[in-house]
């Protein structure tokens, strides 16, 4: 009964890890391969579409059924397309990384349009206005304004567009001779809020939409100013999809026209955005 | 919360315990062949088990599950978010597993397999009566321990879109804004699972006392 130990004393065992090794690092070119589906696929067995479940007012999970302004969406979808959909439901870590992979189709979310992400996703024309704004607790007299961000702390999502713009805020500030502050990154916005309601951060930035549905439903927090510029949600399907684009923009623009897009947008947004570009190219 | 707010908590509870229950079941076996083929160092199969699990145990699961979840339907394997929780979950509590029965089994007294193999036990007979009863009864607090912690980490599972306790209690928390009353079920429902696991190996340890105090 010999005792086997882990070592590379002969040839096999240094070629076996060597070969491992080798695999290990063909697994990422497996990844970068990714074909997205055509059209022809997708009528054949369905369009997946991959959506978020903490992200209200856009998606959200209500008494265990998804809910929100893209989930209404995604039901007048189904009768508009000729084919099914296929619903997953996930957090939003996940998401963008399986459409560019191939693994969803499309991103029925609030995707911010960036240029990064242009590099290996396409955007759908924006379903709603995103521009970036503050928001604090009501009862911190300390913030009243855009400048008075001055070195205090920030919440933000990590991966976000909402972080990524951040030095738009910090060029602001700078003009009156600030900076920005400490910024912590969460992986979804509930904990953001939580933490800025303890007191362990002094502002969230979060799209306009977001924030006002925060206000509405929880008056300790006020929202503040806007810290960006011009900046539009959409969907995201993978890079050089332009059939699925195609279909999909007809959809939102079908919507458009018959009045639906801006009622679903009074219902969870509290405001119509009539004045949306059917296409966006961004600046950051 | 709303009694619908509780129902879906519940229904992540029963994702988790069946998660962990299936993982535990199929990594268990697997654990103990690796840790065998590793004892008896059958040539080749041993070095690639020893490299399996040196492999797994340096990758933390939720990288395990995304690399699994998105990279195999690039080379034509697809994969649904349940069964590639379930693929990771196995892959890396089985080499864990693997380690312990490991230790039991190199800290098996060389006399006793002699003493068998002396009274003409074939090698089935020997690891059947006289090996896997005593390894058994050295490796329960450590394959547990492994088991708790497999439970308790069901949550990273939630990355390729399973709701389990801890998702369903996220959900509930950005639609209410309230993210603390469900967090406090959830942590009620976890001791409970974990706690029925725990008295599960006090049971089986008593009985093994009792038995052998019969013999």
């Amino acid at each position: 009964m010999t005792m086997y130990r882990l070592a590379c004393s002969n040839s096999l065992s240094r070629r076996l890890m060597l070969g491992s090794l080798a695999a290990l690092f063909a697994l990422p070119m497996l990844v970068g391969n990714a074909k997205a589906a055509s059209m022809d696929e997708i009528k054949k067995r369905g369009l997946i579409a991959a959506t978020e479940d903490d992200f209200n007012p856009f998606e959200f999970v209500k008494d265990g059924k998804p809910t929100g302004f893209d989930n209404e969406l995604i039901e007048d979808l189904r009768k508009y397309a000729p084919f099914e959909i296929k619903q997953q439901i996930l957090p939003w870590t996940g998401i963008l990384a399986g459409v560019s992979t191939g693994k969803y189709d499309v991103a029925i979310t609030a995707a911010i349009i960036t240029k990064e992400r242009k590099q290996s996703l396409d955007f759908t024309s924006p379903i709603a206005d995103a521009t970036h704004y503050y928001v604090k607790r009501k009862d911190d007299k300390s913030i009243s304004s855009v400048k008075d961000l001055n070195g205090k702390t920030v919440g933000v999502q990590a991966g976000s567009a909402l972080l990524a713009r951040l030095p738009e805020l910090g060029a602001m500030l700078e003009k009156d001779g600030g900076k920005l502050g400490k910024i912590v990154e969460y992986t979804s916005y509930p904990e953001a809020y939580q933490d800025l309601a303890l007191g362990r951060v002094d502002y969230v930035v979060n799209t306009v939409i977001n924030l006002q549905t925060l206000v509405a439903e929880k008056p300790v927090f006020e929202l503040g100013q806007p810290v960006s510029g011009k900046s539009f949600p959409a969907w995201a399907v993978a890079k050089g999809n332009t059939d699925l684009l195609g279909f999909l923009n007809g959809f939102i623009a079908k919507e458009k026209e018959t009045g639906r897009f801006a009622e679903l947008q009074k219902k969870w947004f509290g405001q119509a955005f009539p004045d949306l570009p059917v296409a966006f190219e961004p600046e950051f | 919360m709303t009694g619908g707010d509780i129902a879906a908590i519940l229904q992540g509870a029963v994702v988790t315990v069946t998660l962990s229950l299936i993982g535990i079941l199929i990594g268990l076996p697997i654990g103990l062949g690796l840790a065998l083929v590793r004892w008896a160092n059958v040539p080749v199969v041993a070095r690639i088990v020893t490299l399996y699990v040196s492999m797994l145990r340096a990758t933390p699961l939720v990288t395990l599950l995304l690399l699994l979840f998105f990279a195999l339907p690039n080379i034509g394997i697809p994969i649904d978010p349940i069964s590639a929780a379930i693929l990771a979950l196995v892959m890396n509590t089985s080499a864990f597993n693997c380690e312990v029965w490991r230790s039991a089994l190199m800290n098996f007294p060389k006399d006793q397999f002699e003493a068998a193999q002396s009274v003409g036990m074939r090698a089935g007979q020997r690891f059947r009566r006289i090996v896997l009863p005593q390894i058994v009864r050295v490796s329960l607090p450590g394959l547990v321990n492994e088991m708790s912690l497999l439970i308790k980490v069901t949550p990273v599972l939630a990355v390729v879109g399973v709701v389990d306790i801890t998702r369903a209690a996220v959900r509930i928390g950005a639609q209410t804004y309230e993210p603390l009353p469900p967090f406090l079920v959830a942590v009620a429902l976890y001791a409970p699972i974990v706690f029925a696991l725990v008295s599960l190996q006090r049971w089986i340890e008593r009985r093994q006392v009792s038995a052998e105090a019969a013999a």
